[in-house]
């Protein structure tokens, strides 16, 4: 729609409203009942602005910032410079910077290690393996994940702006480092409205970390509608027996005793429609209905009851514990069956500030299996074609000890400046790399990727152009790359 | 018919599209402003050539080609018309590029605008509001005041009628609802009904203004604007107090504060000549932002968010302006500059609060407002503690000691230390450091108390090495105290020396020196001060009672920290030392009580007595002589101990209730300027770290100048935004109150007066609306009485499906308000129909009602809001107002129905219907709660026939008696589930225990089950949750 009129339709000039009058009546009517579903409707095969090649997305988010140089982001020269000064000095009297180390210490680092003493460079302490036809670099902790290789597509130049987590995460899900704007996944509804009748468009489940359990807060502003309608808010489904707020009886009615109340408040609606003809009534008898066929396809979407053996054994055994990154896997690929839109995950307790050798193992065991299985899982049924993985943290980590070198204790402190995010499925080339870090992977190399290119990207992929699906709101129009975001092409298949 | 009226209508439009010129402001400018400002407009920096459409000096001025933008009367040989009708590519504009164009009719108007001399008008907001001749009423229609004038003038010219006045059962409850967000009982209905008289209608509302509940309805929305919530908002998301603050705003509107007074106080409180603690808590306004602690955050980037926050909002809030476009660079369709909104900026950036809030309650600047009871209370204490010390004092001045002692034969006393480490530690002890491991050193290069070996550190800032995790602890004994040697080196000393302690937590601390160890800034047995550092350059040994440090008798320690702040300090041997204790017999002798502090230890003692007692008896002098008596006799003499212990007992117990009054006196955050100004500057893109140029406070002057003695810092600001000549304040707050009233405001944006913003759709309505409210003295209330009064609010709010075709949104305002309820409304009024709401105003926020495990899943685990614990009792049913707002996990059944999340100032909610919102109203415990409750009130109130019982239900839920169609419908679903809940008797159980309110055994509890499944299915109606 063209918010960019948006005066010309509603102040109401005797002129301009006599104009309406024409070409109105009934399509300004019908829009405040279904804007964005009837909108929805006629684009979802042929995409808001060109032909999308995915048609969801399952964002599987590594809440608190993955360490790449333990992953994905290998480098053999750092073996070589294993507790070297990272840093290079300057000398204010010569202005030079000295010979020893490897990067200029130019950019900020956080008030965590900005008091440290040295920088050592810090090699990872696992070991790592080329894996499938295109010899991708994935670490030994994440053995499943090494299997699919072939499948993903590695983008080794993310960079970011933020250096806080919720700062950064605030970023990587709304454009934006401060709350109040729209999610990823609301802009995807708003654009694109929904490909079913009876779930939410955009559903967003959490799982908690066991490396650093309790640590990384998510906030519903992740999934917030910002300023547009709140019908784009995220939907969260939880563990346990009311996987949707509210959506159980008090009760405990049976299905006939709910379809008859729901069908009663009709009747009585309906009789005040006769009374006032407000189409908002309406709108209240159909949103009624859509409750109620979601208290029915909820608990079918989430009851794995039926899932055949091999596909919770692949999965691997916590895929039956509700509110496990592995159950969540499973729910999303049922969701994304049932034509949910955007599935966001996130899985908190990636922050190996300390004790990295033995929280990142735990960390990727949480992970590994089920998000291996969830990309076969995908290919298996066909809908990997159409269905966009993507997977990464709101930043990257140090190449530098925080700590010292040696201690049992140390990690790595949070970097902006480069990290690694793999993508699969829906448009993107498989087996493939992009970009690159330096030798130390401190800095980018080649083919930066900023969060904003990547969401232009991601949109894309879903046909739409992110300079085109704009909202105005306090003056402003606005859009989810704000005046930034190029398309990475090379990347797309 | 439908069809007639539209060739009518256009029939109308042909005529007098001939003869009714353009408006610049109304037609052209936001043209101009949406395709080509972006190029041509205010912001310099995006400016791509020399052509500036957005003001009258550039847009009729020669080009550098020679060619002109604009000549008046000559649209053929204007340049822009050129430029946008343009077959070339390379040419027409907007670029096609830009995926921006001008349809065919856009292009005409510009052509007709430079046709008919190209008038060229200031954006209307920016003018200061006229007054417009009233237009004259139109016969047979009801006109109560100016407001139906101009209303109805617009009706009549686009030939609509106004509906006729909705019945009194209407008016009464869509006028209580809006003036106090409650609905009306039934009895306040029935006087109404009954009451002929002419003024029947004014006296409800001026009941209405003066209810208490008037104030808390329209702080409500105010709130949204402040950002009000009750915890910080970033990362930990902690519980932050500035409730006094949403209180105060209850009070304001409650009290009618004038709207110029309410700004002053809230932006400027405290820069008042004497401001009252009243005043210093309305300036909570703009500490209401979100701040964070998270680790690693850069101080000086949160300096800059929270001014800039406070800008847009203010901005937002008085002036209706979207300062945030000008973070960055020159506003791209208003004229405010970059640099204006740095000035603007300066006014809030030389706060005395940190950046960094410590996740705390109450981040400071704040202050304590203690009740009046509250203050008498602590008087009458003191006063009470006084004489209790007093008569202490003169106990001890009456007491005749003398020394039985000898004075020749002292007991022998002898220190037992018990070392807990010395050159190994303990079994089982995990050493680290940071930075780098324990080190243990040897000599002779390195000082050593006992043993081979000391432990080392030398560093810079905050160091320390420490062991936890010993598998044998070291049990605490009665009255240990807990000692170690350290020697810090005379070339290289520390600030600080800290010794902590680990009993399962590291909360048990003792320094010497600078307060920059862990847990500085307490003054408790988290972080005790001990005195001075040690002597530099020889062993020291350090003691500590093991009670100051908070263990007691019995705790176990695994682990122990030697700290340091700089320096380079050496450490050994380490451990307790069980102090021998005086017999009672001893304690009766002064002289064996001091030769035991000479030989065993003084640490127990305070530490002026301490310095004391280090004096060589005969070297005191007489003061301190007596001084030291004084303290023996009052702390271990047994015999004036006792004749002590009734009023130090009683002091003891007026002091713990002293405390707990302190501890109940609500504190809340405020403005305070520091008194060194921070200088702000210009930021590059808004870049923290780009300074440019500065600039220092003040206002932009294409608004208005501001008083001519207004002082240069925030009160300036405010009184030029209440200046009568201000040409946005006014107006922006009385669109809001319409908007409050109808749905929409006159100008729909009610955020945005810009050029982005949308035009109002009744611009000498809303300048005499503003105009009236300045010449009324800013009367908050008598503008909403002026607002109610008039016969255009008081409208059927019935729609004709023609009049929805041509104005859905009912901008001509041809009919009643007709929309749903806020969040809030919709929650209370179930409460106040249920007869549970408690009707308490203000106070610190409450728990009631939410689905289980919200928090926990999400939150931080170290956050003090992670676990949500439900309040109980009559916290369930206070008012949603005071519902406690976490920012990061709104309470859910409030965002649902489009509740803004609070973190940013909102002037505007979203209205939407979404099926997440139909589960609410049947499935929130709430609502079937209170569904249960009134089905008792319609039992024992609703007479005693089933058709009585629902008109009762009827009344008090909808303001109205049902319909026949109606009662038919809803007595035969009554009798449906009376005969289901004969047959379940189980159900009737499960629904009446539903919440945790009582429910009455003694009435039939089938029939109540019955009448609960009904009033529940009026709850879910769409009229129940829509004012009509």
């Amino acid at each position: 729609m063209n918010e960019a009129n948006e005066f010309l339709k509603h102040v109401v000039t005797r002129r301009q409203l006599l104009r309406a009058g024409a070409a109105g009546v009934g399509s300004l009517a019908l829009q405040s009942i279904l804007a964005p579903d009837a909108l929805a409707k006629k684009i979802q095969s042929s995409g808001l602005h060109f032909a999308p090649k995915a048609k969801r997305i399952i964002f599987l988010f590594m809440n608190g910032a993955p360490s790449q140089q333990d992953l994905f982001d290998y480098k053999p020269e750092v073996d070589k410079h294993h507790g070297a000064e990272l840093f290079k000095t300057y000398d204010e009297k010569t202005e030079k910077w000295s010979t020893d180390g490897f990067v200029k210490k130019t950019q900020r680092l956080t008030g965590m290690t900005s008091g440290q003493k040295g920088f050592p460079v810090a090699r990872s302490k696992f070991k790592f393996k080329q894996h499938g036809q295109s010899r991708a670099w994935i670490s030994e902790l994440l053995p499943h994940t090494a299997k699919i290789a072939d499948e993903l597509c590695f983008v080794k130049s993310m960079h970011t702006e933020a250096i806080n987590h919720d700062p950064g995460v605030t970023f990587f899900q709304t454009g934006h480092q401060q709350p109040g704007r729209p999610s990823m996944g609301s802009w995807m509804s708003y654009g694109l409205g929904t490909e079913n009748d009876n779930l939410p468009t955009f559903c967003v489940l959490i799982s908690n970390g066991t490396g650093r359990p309790g640590s990384q807060p998510v906030y519903t502003k992740l999934w917030s509608n910002g300023f547009l309608p709140g019908v784009h808010q995220g939907v969260q489904f939880r563990g346990g027996r009311t996987p949707v707020l509210y959506l159980n009886s008090q009760t405990g009615e049976t299905v006939d005793a709910r379809k008859r109340m729901i069908s009663r408040i009709e009747a009585l609606n309906q009789l005040q429609i006769d009374t006032f003809g407000d189409p908002e009534i309406a709108t209240r008898i159909a949103q009624y209905e859509m409750a109620f066929r979601m208290q029915m396809s909820v608990p079918e979407a989430t009851d794995i009851s039926q899932e055949p053996q091999h596909v919770l054994d692949a999965y691997g055994p916590q895929c039956q514990m509700p509110g496990k990154f592995a159950a969540n896997c499973l729910l999303a690929r049922r969701l994304a069956e049932r034509g949910v839109r955007f599935i966001q995950l996130y899985h908190r307790g990636w922050d190996q500030h300390g004790g990295l050798i033995t929280a990142l193992p735990k960390q990727c065991n949480d992970v590994d299996q089920a998000q291996a299985a969830l990309v076969n899982d995908l290919k298996q049924r066909g809908m990997l074609d159409d269905t966009l993985v993507i997977w990464g943290g709101e930043f990257g980590r140090t190449a530098y000890s925080q700590g010292a070198l040696g201690d049992a204790a140390n990690g790595r402190d949070h970097h902006p400046r480069c990290f690694t995010y793999w993508m699969a499925g829906g448009g993107i080339k498989a087996g493939f790399t992009y970009g690159e870090t330096d030798d130390v992977g401190y800095n980018i190399a080649a083919n930066g990727v900023h969060v904003h290119d990547f969401q232009a990207t991601v949109m894309h992929l879903m046909g739409i152009d992110h300079e085109r699906l704009t909202f105005k709101y306090q003056g402003r129009r606005f859009r989810l790359t704000d005046v930034h975001g190029k398309i990475v092409k090379p990347i797309l298949a | 018919m439908r069809i007639i009226l539209i060739l009518l209508l256009m029939v109308i439009s042909c005529v007098t599209n001939a003869v009714e010129p353009i408006s610049f402001n109304q037609q052209i400018r936001p043209i101009l402003a949406d395709r080509c400002f972006a190029c041509h407009g205010p912001d310099s920096a995006q400016r791509v050539s020399d052509m500036r459409l957005d003001q009258q000096e550039t847009i009729f001025k020669e080009l550098p080609s020679g060619e002109f933008p604009v000549i008046k009367g000559k649209p053929d040989e204007s340049e822009l018309i050129h430029r946008i009708v343009s077959d070339d590519e390379e040419l027409i504009m907007p670029p096609i590029d830009s995926g921006k164009s001008l349809s065919e009719q856009e292009i005409d108007l510009i052509k007709q605008w430079i046709s008919e001399g190209a008038d060229w008008n200031k954006h209307w907001a920016y003018e200061a509001p006229q007054h417009a001749p009233l237009p004259r009423p139109i016969k047979k229609w009801q006109q109560n005041n100016p407001i139906d004038l101009f209303v109805q003038d617009r009706l009549k010219e686009l030939r609509l009628r106004p509906e006729n006045s909705a019945d009194k059962e209407t008016l009464i409850r869509r006028l209580t609802l809006d003036l106090t967000g409650l609905p009306p009982t039934v009895e306040e209905i029935d006087n109404f009904l009954d009451d002929d008289s002419p003024e029947a209608y004014e006296q409800v509302v001026d009941r209405l203004l003066k209810s208490p509940r008037y104030g808390e309805h329209f702080a409500r929305s105010w709130l949204d604007a402040a950002r009000y919530a009750d915890t910080h908002g970033l990362h930990l998301d902690n519980e932050r107090s500035i409730w006094p603050y949403r209180d105060w705003v209850i009070q304001a509107f409650n009290n009618n504060m004038p709207f110029d007074k309410f700004t002053i106080e809230q932006l400027a409180g405290d820069l008042l000549p004497t401001p009252s603690l009243n005043n210093r808590v309305a300036t909570g306004f703009n500490r209401c932002n979100v701040t964070t602690s998270e680790g690693g955050s850069i101080d000086e980037e949160y300096y800059v968010r929270y001014a800039v926050d406070r800008v847009e909002t203010t901005a937002t809030v008085w002036m209706g302006l979207t300062a945030g476009c000008a973070v960055c660079h020159d506003h791209k369709f208003d004229p405010l500059s970059q640099k204006e909104f740095y000035q603007l900026f300066s006014y809030f950036f030389s706060l005395t609060e940190r950046a960094m809030d410590g996740n705390a309650l109450l981040p400071p600047p704040v202050v304590k407002i203690p009740s009046e009871s509250q203050i008498a209370n602590q008087n009458r204490i003191a006063s009470e503690i006084k004489q209790q010390a007093e008569l202490v004092q003169k106990i001890l001045a009456d007491a005749k000691y003398t020394d039985s002692f000898s004075g020749s034969d002292y007991p022998a006393f002898e220190k037992t230390d018990r070392i807990w480490f010395d050159d190994t530690l303990p079994a089982g002890a995990k050493p680290e450091g940071n930075p780098g491991p324990w080190a243990f050193v040897e000599g002779p290069d390195h000082p050593i108390y006992s043993g081979k070996n000391s432990s080392t550190r030398t560093g810079t800032g905050l160091i320390q090495h420490f062991f936890h995790g010993a598998t044998d602890p070291f049990i605490i004994a009665e009255n240990d105290i807990l000692f170690a040697y350290v020697y810090l080196d005379p070339d290289n000393p520390p600030e600080t020396v800290q010794l902590q302690f680990n009993d399962g937590t590291w909360e048990h601390r003792a320094y010497w020196g600078a307060d920059k160890g862990h847990g500085a800034g307490r003054n408790n047995a988290s972080n005790k001060p001990l005195g001075p550092l040690p002597e530099l350059g020889k062993w020291v040994r350090l003691e500590v009672p093991a009670t100051t440090v908070g263990l007691k008798p019995g705790a176990k320690l695994n682990g122990w920290a030697f700290t340091q702040f700089g320096g380079t300090v050496h450490w050994d041997q380490a451990g307790a030392m069980g102090a021998l204790q005086l017999s009672a017999e001893q304690k009766k002798s002064y002289a064996i009580w001091e030769y035991f502090l000479k030989t065993i230890s003084t640490a127990a003692l305070p530490d002026p007595i301490k310095k004391l007692v280090a004096i060589e008896t005969d070297q005191r002098n007489e003061t301190q002589s007596k001084q030291l008596m004084t303290y023996y006799l009052e702390n271990v003499n047994p015999k004036t101990m006792e004749l002590l212990a009734p009023p130090k007992q009683k002091q003891v117990e007026l002091k713990k209730e002293l405390e707990a009054i302190e501890k109940a006196i609500p504190s809340t955050l405020v403005m305070e300027d520091r008194k060194e100004p921070r200088v702000a500057h210009i930021l590059e893109r808004g870049e923290y770290t780009e300074k440019r140029d500065a600039v220092e406070s003040a206002v932009p002057d294409w608004l208005g100048e501001p008083p001519v003695d207004a002082p240069q810092n925030r009160m300036g600001l405010a009184q030029w935004l209440v200046s009568p000549t201000h040409p946005l304040t006014a107006r922006v707050t009385v669109n809001r109150y319409w908007q409050h009233y109808f749905g929409t405001g006159l100008v729909k944006t009610s955020e945005d007066f810009g050029v982005q913003g949308e035009r109002p759709s009744h611009p000498e309505l809303l300048d005499w609306l503003a105009l009236s409210f300045i010449e009324s003295g800013w009367d908050v209330k008598q503008f909403q009485k002026l607002i109610v009064m008039s016969s255009t609010y008081q409208q059927s709010s019935r729609v004709t499906p023609q009049k929805h075709a041509l104005d859905p949104e009912n901008r001509m305002v041809s009919h009643g308000p007709r929309f749903r309820l806020d969040a809030e409304v919709i929650r209370d009024q179930v409460l106040a129909i249920s007869g549970l709401m408690i009707p308490t105003i203000g106070g610190k926020s409450v728990k009631p009602y939410q689905p289980a495990g919200l928090w926990k899943p999400v939150g931080f685990g170290g956050s003090n809001t992670s676990v949500f614990k439900q309040d109980t009792g009559e916290k369930l049913y206070r008012r949603s107002m005071y519902t406690f707002w976490k920012r990061t996990v709104p309470p859910p059944t409030m965002s649902i129905f489009d509740a803004p999340n609070r973190e940013t100032c909102q002037v505007r909610r979203t209205r939407t219907n979404t099926p997440l919102q139909a589960l609410v109203l049947m499935n929130d415990v709430q609502f079937v709660e209170a569904a249960r409750r009134f089905a008792e009130l319609v039992v024992t109130h609703g007479g005693d026939q089933i058709d009585q019982r629902i008109g009762y239900l009827y009344r008090s839920v909808l303001a109205r008696n049902p319909k026949p169609n109606e009662l038919q419908l809803v007595t035969q679903l009554y009798n449906e589930h009376l005969a289901e809940f004969q047959e379940q008797p189980e159900a009737v159980k499960s629904l009446l225990s539903t919440g945790e309110s009582d429910h009455s055994n003694s009435l039939d509890q089938t029939e109540l089950a019955a009448w609960t499944m009904i009033v529940h299915l009026i709850f879910n109606l769409s009229e129940t949750v829509t004012k009509g």
